[in-house]
């Protein structure tokens, strides 16, 4: 039978460091470990090592969420699963794996197939820890949002530790709702997709990917028209993508077009390998382990990990913004020239580093400007799309951004700049 | 490569493409101890795909290591560990190919006394220190296998890596930095900047000149009216050349090649010399004739220290450029211009590559152009390094007395705590608890440092003694992360591994990196 003979000596002793030891009990951190809650958010590269991790450090109730099914590449580092798993979902086969490997006494995980949205706010109210290993940033964006309102509407505090990685890179944080400097605090430090103008896309192609970048954005819809959704895991799509582009590319004299680079570019693919989720996994259960038992003071607030020349850590205080949209209390600012329409400014905003919306609806103290949701409110602010967004609105005036995918009011307050030209219509 | 492992393999490819996959796949790891940060290290060199792992070890499964070790099945108690993780371990990938021996190291030794055996391995890995390792420090220093020896304490550990030499050719260099020649252009690219007349062309084509081009014009008039002064000389000057070449925009806001060219005026002011580095390696190289024994890199060095003779102390071009705001026309020109001349240099650079060869009575058969071509990519920024092969040395300890740097301070205790407490187990065979502190620092005293040691100091220790545990599975596979990326690094001969020490403190959840040198 599997103990916990390797975490007692973890526990049993006081360390110099222990700033609650007063308060610090052996039998009480030892029963944290059996009646803790925490929910594992992702069953990927950081989450099958988060569910391992925490097995083997004596939890025994997880529940775990993935809306992903196994595909092949997910091989090289997800280690629950193997090549018959594939198209399975992935929460259901690493529960299953860890069950089987610890033995189903010792554990109980229950995992969830499905959407982070799909739960409610009392699924979530449950829990006594949340750990996400996601790399969709919308994700993250969710489940931060949701805890912190959680902690400011219910008093309840759920600490939240992130991780994420690319490469050879990667960083994890722990988030104390309400205070601490939370996910959206940081959120122009995230990398991004890169995005190419489509002028140059149009016009004047240069890269790969500005060839790869035309036949994805622009003439795939010439081609199939709304009728079919392009899908990156769908290998004809992809072919006829890589073959489009390469077409480009001939004409234009570029060289470089490959099928890995159009599914990379297609697909926005960050490199991941099985060492760098190990570090970050490993570093975000090592908070949670501290963080549950009392048994050393945890991360204060972010590390950083960065292997790919000789090894560098950062570690540091984030601080609380002020005017962030999910913890503060101010509204943001922002500076948009004159001449630019509704439309042009949600384009902008979409793509703004600490903004990011992908559908905003947009409304100022006099009402709504524009709806992306439902279809009869939609129809009913659409004509505003094509107005000034200085006729709609006056110099200093505030407006908040909403998106039906997240629980986030983002105020803005809105100041006009003297261009009352647009360059690219020249 | 098949289809299906291209695909499996997708998201590392992306990191060190086929060529590093390849060299990844022929090597062969040695882990000597199955504990659960060796078989976390294994497990993450096992999923990209390495040769073939060898474990050994003579101990049985305890309670322990099942407990902490994710590669022991429930039933497998009181079997062989190295069996048994060998055999869990490959599960995970089954191209990769897994053997056992169930021997300890000490054993081992004595009977594989000839070296032979241990020239199969690519990279040897002591998880845990393990006693009497002079000899096999010897055998694999003299035969250039990196040896890495990971220890971890509690919240605490640490990791050396013990090589004689680390050369990196492809570095990944993260400063990203093209070598553009701006300051020295070639006749090809000094005739396409002439070709270009920037006051009588239209302001269709004004806008689409490349920047490169704007600055080769622009620096070479500036020196012209400049007593021959480049701007580069002084933060002033560099800002009054920015604002000259904004000068020749016709329009700022509507020229987008001129508003670039404002915005990384840096590039002009690239000077094209020799890296103090790349002289560094000529002096070793000079210092050190090649012989019929080198290695590829050393070849390399030589070649190059020939090409530079032939080609005014400059480096071979790297031939690549940025994307820069340009119609597609002038900007595939120019590419080619950069491309041309690297072929050229590359062709010059073989020609040396093939003399070296010739002159120790290597065969040219050896010539390999895609390392060629990466070489000569990456000349500027090539990376070596001399490893030490000392766990403590008078000099560290020296440096450690002059530190003022309470965090530093900190890294260096642990890692003599670690020390410390494995001479412990050695004289006591067993773990030294917080009862022991008094004897605890007494041997270190003796072993290590005879500096009396501050009341916060000791406190590093005191939490060492407190969770004296090698078996947390945190630390285990944090730590199990951190040598498998430096192993990946060594195997692929991509990315610069580390030189030579990590420390990582898990209750803060920082790290140090120190160089023991001699
Ligand atoms: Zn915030």
């Amino acid at each position: 039978m599997r103990d916990h003979s390797s975490v007692i000596p973890l526990l049993k002793t006081i360390g110099p460091f222990n700033e609650v030891a007063d308060d610090y009990n052996y039998q009480s951190a030892w029963d944290r470990l059996s009646t803790s809650k925490i929910l594992v958010i992702g069953a990927g590269g950081l989450g099958c090592e988060i569910l391992k991790n925490l097995a083997l450090t004596g939890f025994k109730n997880i529940h775990v969420i993935d809306m992903d099914t196994i595909d092949l590449s997910n091989l090289n580092r997800q280690f629950l699963f193997r090549h018959k798993d594939i198209g399975k979902s992935k929460s259901e086969i690493a529960a299953n794996f860890i069950k089987q490997r610890i033995g189903e006494d010792n554990i109980n995980i229950i995992p969830f197939f499905g959407k982070i949205q799909d739960k409610s706010i009392e699924f979530y109210s449950q829990f006594d820890l949340v750990i996400s290993g996601l790399d969709s940033i919308e994700a993250r964006r969710w489940i931060n949002a949701t805890l912190v309102n959680l902690s400011s509407s219910n008093n309840k505090i759920i600490p939240l530790i992130d991780g994420g990685t690319e490469g050879f890179r990667g960083q994890s944080r722990v988030i104390i709702p309400s205070f601490t400097s939370c996910f959206e605090c940081t959120l122009d430090l995230m990398s991004q997709k890169i995005t190419y103008p489509v002028c140059t896309i149009a016009n004047t192609p240069r890269l790969p990917e500005h060839c790869i970048e035309w036949a994805h954005l622009i003439q795939w819809n010439i081609e199939f028209g709304s009728t079919k959704k392009f899908d990156a895991d769908i290998p004809q799509h992809i072919q006829w993508m890589y073959e489009t582009a390469l077409n480009r590319a001939k004409i234009f004299k570029i060289e470089g077009v490959t099928k890995q680079l159009t599914l990379g570019v297609c697909k926005n693919i960050i490199p991941a390998i099985a060492s760098t989720n190990s570090i970050i996994a490993a570093s975000c259960c090592n908070e949670a382990f501290k963080l549950l038992t009392d048994s050393n003071p945890y991360l204060n607030n972010y590390m950083s990990y960065s292997g790919d020349y000789s090894i560098y850590t950062y570690t540091f205080e984030n601080n609380k913004r002020s005017n962030c949209s999910v913890c503060g209390s101010l509204p943001k600012k922002i500076y948009v020239e004159s001449y630019k329409t509704l439309q042009q400014f949600i384009e902008d905003i979409k793509d703004k580093q600490e903004i990011q919306i992908k559908n905003p609806s947009i409304s100022s103290i006099s009402g709504p400007l524009y709806m992306s949701s439902p279809t009869e409110l939609q129809k009913i602010t659409k004509n505003n799309l094509s107005k000034k967004l200085n006729k709609l609105i006056s110099n200093g005036d505030e407006i908040v951004i909403t998106d039906v995918n997240l629980p986030i009011s983002l105020r803005l307050i809105v100041y006009f700049t003297s261009d009352e030209k647009d360059p690219e219509l020249n | 490569m098949t289809i299906d492992k291209d695909a499996k393999y997708d998201r590392q490819l992306r990191l060190w493409a086929s060529t590093g996959q390849s060299n990844l796949e022929s090597s062969h790891i040695c882990l000597i101890n199955a504990s659960s940060t060796g078989c976390e290290i294994l497990k993450n060199l096992i999923l990209p795909g390495i040769g073939s792992f060898t474990i050994i070890d003579d101990k049985k499964v305890s309670n322990l290591d099942l407990s902490s070790n994710f590669f022991i099945k429930n039933n497998e108690i009181n079997r062989n560990l190295a069996t048994v993780t060998t055999k869990n371990l490959n599960e995970l990938n089954t191209e990769v190919k897994g053997f056992a021996i169930e021997k300890s190291i000490q054993d081992l030794l004595i009977e594989e006394n000839d070296e032979i055996f241990w020239q199969q391995f690519s990279v040897v890995i002591i998880s845990d220190y393990t006693p009497k390792l002079n000899q096999l420090i010897d055998i694999l220093w003299s035969k250039q296998i990196p040896l890495m020896i990971v220890n971890t304490v509690g919240f605490y550990s640490s990791f050396n890596l013990l090589t004689s030499e680390t050369t990196v050719i492809e570095t990944h260099d993260p400063s990203k930095l093209y070598d553009l020649r701006i300051d020295l252009p070639w006749e090809e690219l000094q005739q396409f900047a002439d070709s270009f007349d920037l006051d009588n062309l239209d302001d269709q084509e004004h806008a689409h000149v490349p920047c490169i081009i704007i600055f080769i014009k622009a620096l070479q008039s500036w020196i012209k009216t400049h007593e021959g002064q480049p701007p580069w000389v002084s933060y002033t000057e560099k800002k009054n050349f920015k604002k000259y070449v904004e000068l020749l925009s016709r329009n700022i806001v509507l020229e987008n090649n001129f508003a670039e060219a404002v915005s990384s005026s840096h590039r002009a002011f690239q000077i094209t010399d020799l890296p103090d580095s790349v002289k560094q390696l000529l002096k070793i190289s000079k210092e050190n004739p090649v012989t019929k024994n080198s290695s590829i890199f050393w070849i390399y060095i030589a070649a190059l220290s020939k090409f530079l003779q032939l080609n005014n102390d400059v480096l071979p071009l790297p031939g690549t450029i940025p994307d820069l705001a340009s119609d597609t026309k002038n900007y595939i020109d120019l590419q080619n211009i950069y491309k041309e001349k690297a072929k050229k240099d590359q062709k010059l650079f073989t020609e040396q590559v093939e003399s070296v060869l010739e002159s120790i009575g290597r065969s040219k058969d050896e010539i390999n152009n895609d390392s060629i071509a990466s070489f000569c990519k990456n000349s500027r920024l090539l990376f070596v390094t001399i490893g030490s092969k000392k766990f403590i040395s008078s000099h560290f300890i020296e440096q450690f007395n002059h530190e003022k740097d309470q965090s530093k301070i900190k890294k260096y205790l642990i890692y003599f705590g670690i020390l410390t407490f494995n001479i412990f187990i050695n004289e006591h065979n067993r773990l030294p608890e917080l009862s022991d502190l008094k004897e605890f620092i007494q041997l270190y005293n003796e072993k290590i440092d005879s500096t009396t040691l501050a009341g916060s100091d000791v406190k590093v220790f005191e939490e060492l003694l407190s969770h004296n545990t090698r078996n947390y599975t945190n630390l285990n596979s944090l730590m199990g992360g951190v040598v498998s990326q430096e192993v990946l690094k060594l195997c692929t001969g991509q990315y610069v591994p580390i030189d030579n020490l990590f420390v990582f403190d898990g209750i803060e959840s920082s790290s140090e990196k120190f160089k023991i040198e001699y």
